[in-house]
C-alpha cells in the first residue's frame, strides 16, 4: 500500500506542474470531490509558503449520471467553459472515475475548437504517485514544444518541485551559479510561465533536472531534442563545484575561472561560520541521500557527531548550491547557540 | 415473496423463457414484476405487445432521477405482470453496471419491489459488479441458470456459478442457485448433458424447454407463447417451468467445475 508521505495521487501530482502555467486552465475530469480535495491541499501549501495562490482549476463535475451514461458531454461543457476564459492553454487531467467508466479524454480534447489542450492521464487508481503525476504532466505538456531542435546556448530547467518551500531561492542559486559560465536559464520548465513559453522547450543548450526521480523524463527529451541533461540540481560544497564543471563541459565552456571564484565564495562562507567548528550536533531526519553531504559538513567544519546539545536538521531535499548551505549552516547557528 | 433471477450466455433465450414464466405465473393468479436488467430493454417486449417500454436510465437522462414517478418506469403487461426495464447508456460509453445499481435504488425509493414474485432477467455474463446486483443486498434468493447443451453456453453457466458461490459465501449473501433450465438447440442428448452438467455443479435440472417453431411465431407475432398459443405443448412446458420454480425448494451453493473437466463433459457427449 502506498502511504509514504512523499507520494500520493498521480491527479496531484499532475496538477501540481500545470497549476504553474500563469494563465493555464487545468480541468480536473471527475467528481468535485477530487477537485476540492486537491487544491485544497495545494492551497493550503502555496498559503503555508507565502505564495498567492491563483490558478484556475475547473471541475467537470461528474455525477452518477455522468457514470452511467458516459461523462464526455461533461468533459465538452467544462472544456467550453475553460475556453471561454480566452486562457493560454487548457490542461485535463483524468481522474479515478472517468478513467474507469472509459472516457475517451484524448478525442474529447482533439475535436474541441479553441486554445491548445494538453491530456494528462491521472486515474490514480492505475497505480502511480505524486512523482508518477509530475512526470505524466511534463511528457504532456513537451508536446507544445515547437522550435526545438536549435541550441541556442540557454539552459531549461525541468521539474522544479512547485509545492517546495525553497523552490524559488533554488531557481536564484542556479541562476547565480551559471551567470558564473556566462549562461542563463530561458525556460523554467513548469513554474510561473506563460503558456507560450513552453514552446521554448527543445531550444536550449541543456537540462537541468530538479532531481534523478526525473532522469527517464530526462532521456525522453534527450532523444527527441538531443539535449543533454545534468540530472539533478546541485548539492554540498563539492557537489556544487562539480556542477559548474559538468555544465561547462556539457555546454562547451571553460569552467575553471566560474569554479575558481565558487570555490572563493565557499571558502568565505566557511569562515563565516567558523563558530560551528568542533561543534557537537546530533543529525535530524538525515537520509541516506544527504549522507554524502552531512559527512562533507563534518568534515568541514570539524562536527562532532554524537548525542549532543544540538540537534540540527537535515532537510529533504537538500538546499541547492552554496547558497542553500549557507541558510542551512544559518538554522544550524540559531539552534547551536539558543 | 418470491425473488428469482436468471442468467446465462447473451442470446440463450433469458428473455424468452422470463417473459413466458412471468405469464404463465399471471395466469396463476400471482402478482408479478419483470425487471429487464440489460441496456438491451427488450427483457420485457413480449410480455409488453412489442412495445419497448421508457427504461429508468432514460427517465434517469430526462428529468433526473428525483422527479421519477412510479408510474414513468413501471408498466402494465399481459396478465396484470408489471414490467421495468433498467435500460443503460448507449452502447460503448459509460458504465451500464453502475446503471443496473441505480435503477435498483430507484425502484426500491420508488417501493416498486413487491408481488408474490419478482423475476430478474440480467444481462448474459456478470461482467461487473452492476450486474451482479441482483444477487445482493437481498434481491433474489433463487438464481436460475439458463443453458443450452453448446459448450460456450455450459461455459458461461459455469462461470455464473463463480459468482454465486462468491456471493453466497458472503455474510450478508442469501442467493443460492435454484436449479439449471435448458433451453434446447436440438443437439443431440442435450437434456441428458445440461443435466449432467447440473449434478456435476452440485445442482439439478429444473426444466428442460425443447426447441419450438412456436416460439419464434410468437415473438413475430409480439407475444409470449403462453399469450399466443396457450393450448400449445410448448406452452405447457413453460407452465410446468413456472410450476417447478414454485415448488423449488432445493437452493444450492454450487461447485463451479474447471475448465478442462466441462470440456471432457461437453467431449463425452460429442464421441457417444
Amino acid at each position: 500500500m502506498n502511504s509514504l508521505r512523499t507520494e500520493g495521487c498521480t491527479l496531484t501530482g499532475a496538477l501540481s506542474v500545470t497549476m504553474a502555467v500563469t494563465d493555464g486552465i487545468t480541468i480536473i475530469h471527475g467528481p468535485d470531490g477530487c477537485v476540492h480535495h486537491t487544491t485544497s491541499l495545494l492551497h493550503a501549501l502555496q498559503v503555508d509558503h507565502d505564495r498567492l495562490f491563483s490558478p484556475v482549476i475547473l471541475s467537470s463535475s461528474l455525477t452518477e449520471s455522468e457514470i452511467i451514461f458516459g461523462g464526455e458531454e461533461a468533459l465538452e461543457r467544462a472544456i467550453r467553459n475553460a475556453a471561454a476564459r480566452n486562457p493560454g492553454l487548457i490542461c485535463v487531467l483524468s481522474s479515478c472515475v472517468s478513467a474507469a467508466i472509459g472516457d475517451d479524454v484524448q478525442a474529447v480534447c482533439a475535436s474541441s475548437p479553441g486554445p491548445d489542450i494538453v491530456v494528462v492521464p491521472t486515474g490514480g487508481f492505475l497505480g502511480g504517485g505524486f512523482s508518477d503525476g509530475v512526470e505524466q504532466a511534463l511528457l504532456a505538456l513537451s508536446v507544445l514544444s515547437g522550435e526545438g531542435p536549435c541550441s541556442d546556448g540557454t539552459v531549461t530547467l525541468i521539474g522544479e518541485k512547485n509545492l517546495e518551500y525553497e523552490a524559488d531561492a533554488h531557481y536564484r542559486e542556479l541562476s547565480r551559479l551559471l551567470s558564473l559560465l556566462g549562461v542563463r536559464i530561458r525556460l523554467r520548465f513548469v513554474r510561473d510561465v506563460p503558456a507560450a513559453a513552453l514552446r521554448q522547450l527543445g531550444s536550449g543548450s541543456l537540462n537541468i533536472l530538479r532531481d534523478s526521480s526525473l532522469r527517464e523524463v530526462g532521456d525522453i527529451f534527450r532523444r527527441r531534442f538531443g539535449t543533454p541533461c545534468i540530472t539533478s540540481f546541485p548539492v554540498g560544497f563539492a557537489g556544487t563545484l562539480r556542477f559548474l564543471e559538468q555544465a561547462g563541459e556539457e555546454l562547451g565552456i571553460d569552467s575553471r575561472q566560474a569554479v575558481k571564484r565558487e570555490r572563493e565564495n565557499q571558502e568565505r562562507l566557511i569562515s563565516h561560520f567558523q563558530d560551528l567548528k568542533g561543534v557537537e550536533v546530533s543529525f535530524q531526519g538525515l537520509n541516506s541521500s544527504a549522507l554524502p553531504v552531512a559527512e562533507e559538513l563534518v568534515q568541514r567544519f570539524d562536527l562532532r557527531t554524537g548525542n549532543g546539545a544540538c540537534r540540527v536538521p537535515v532537510p529533504d531535499p537538500l538546499p541547492v548550491g552554496t547558497a542553500g548551505l549557507s541558510r542551512l549552516l544559518h538554522r544550524w547557528r540559531r539552534i547551536c547557540r539558543a | 415473496m418470491k425473488q428469482i433471477a436468471l442468467y446465462g450466455k447473451g442470446g440463450i433465450g433469458k428473455s424468452t423463457t422470463s417473459a413466458n414464466i412471468s405469464a404463465a405465473l399471471s395466469d396463476m393468479g400471482l402478482d408479478i414484476l419483470q425487471i429487464g436488467c440489460d441496456p438491451k430493454r427488450d427483457s420485457t417486449r413480449m410480455l409488453m405487445q412489442g412495445r419497448l417500454i421508457p427504461t429508468v436510465m432514460d427517465q434517469v437522462r430526462e428529468r433526473g432521477d428525483r422527479s421519477i414517478a412510479l408510474d414513468d418506469v413501471v408498466f402494465t403487461g399481459y396478465g396484470g405482470v408489471r414490467c421495468v426495464e433498467a435500460g443503460g447508456p448507449e452502447p460503448g460509453v459509460g458504465c451500464a453496471g453502475r446503471g443496473i445499481i441505480a435503477t435498483f435504488q430507484i425502484l426500491e425509493r420508488l417501493g416498486a419491489l413487491h408481488g408474490d414474485v419478482i423475476v430478474y432477467d440480467v444481462l448474459g455474463d456478470v461482467v461487473c459488479g452492476g450486474f451482479a446486483m441482483p444477487m445482493r443486498e437481498g434481491y433474489a434468493q433463487e438464481i436460475y441458470l439458463v443453458t443450452s447443451g453448446e459448450l460456450m453456453s455450459l461455459y458461461a453457466a459455469n462461470n455464473i456459478c463463480k459468482a454465486i458461490k462468491r456471493l453466497s459465501g458472503r455474510s450478508r449473501g442469501i442467493c443460492r442457485l435454484g436449479g439449471v433450465i435448458g433451453n434446447g438447440k436440438n443437439l443431440e442428448d442435450e437434456e441428458e448433458l445440461i443435466s449432467r452438467f447440473a449434478g456435476r455443479i452440485g445442482s439439478t435440472l429444473i426444466q428442460f424447454v425443447p426447441r419450438s417453431p412456436v416460439v419464434q411465431r410468437a415473438e413475430l407475432n409480439k407475444k409470449t407463447v403462453i399469450e399466443y398459443e396457450p393450448e400449445s405443448r410448448q406452452a405447457a412446458v413453460y407452465r410446468q417451468l413456472a410450476g417447478n420454480i414454485m415448488k423449488n425448494t432445493r437452493l444450492d451453493i454450487p461447485e463451479p467445475l474447471e475448465m478442462e473437466d466441462l470440456e471432457a463433459l461437453a467431449y463425452e457427449f460429442i464421441t457417444n
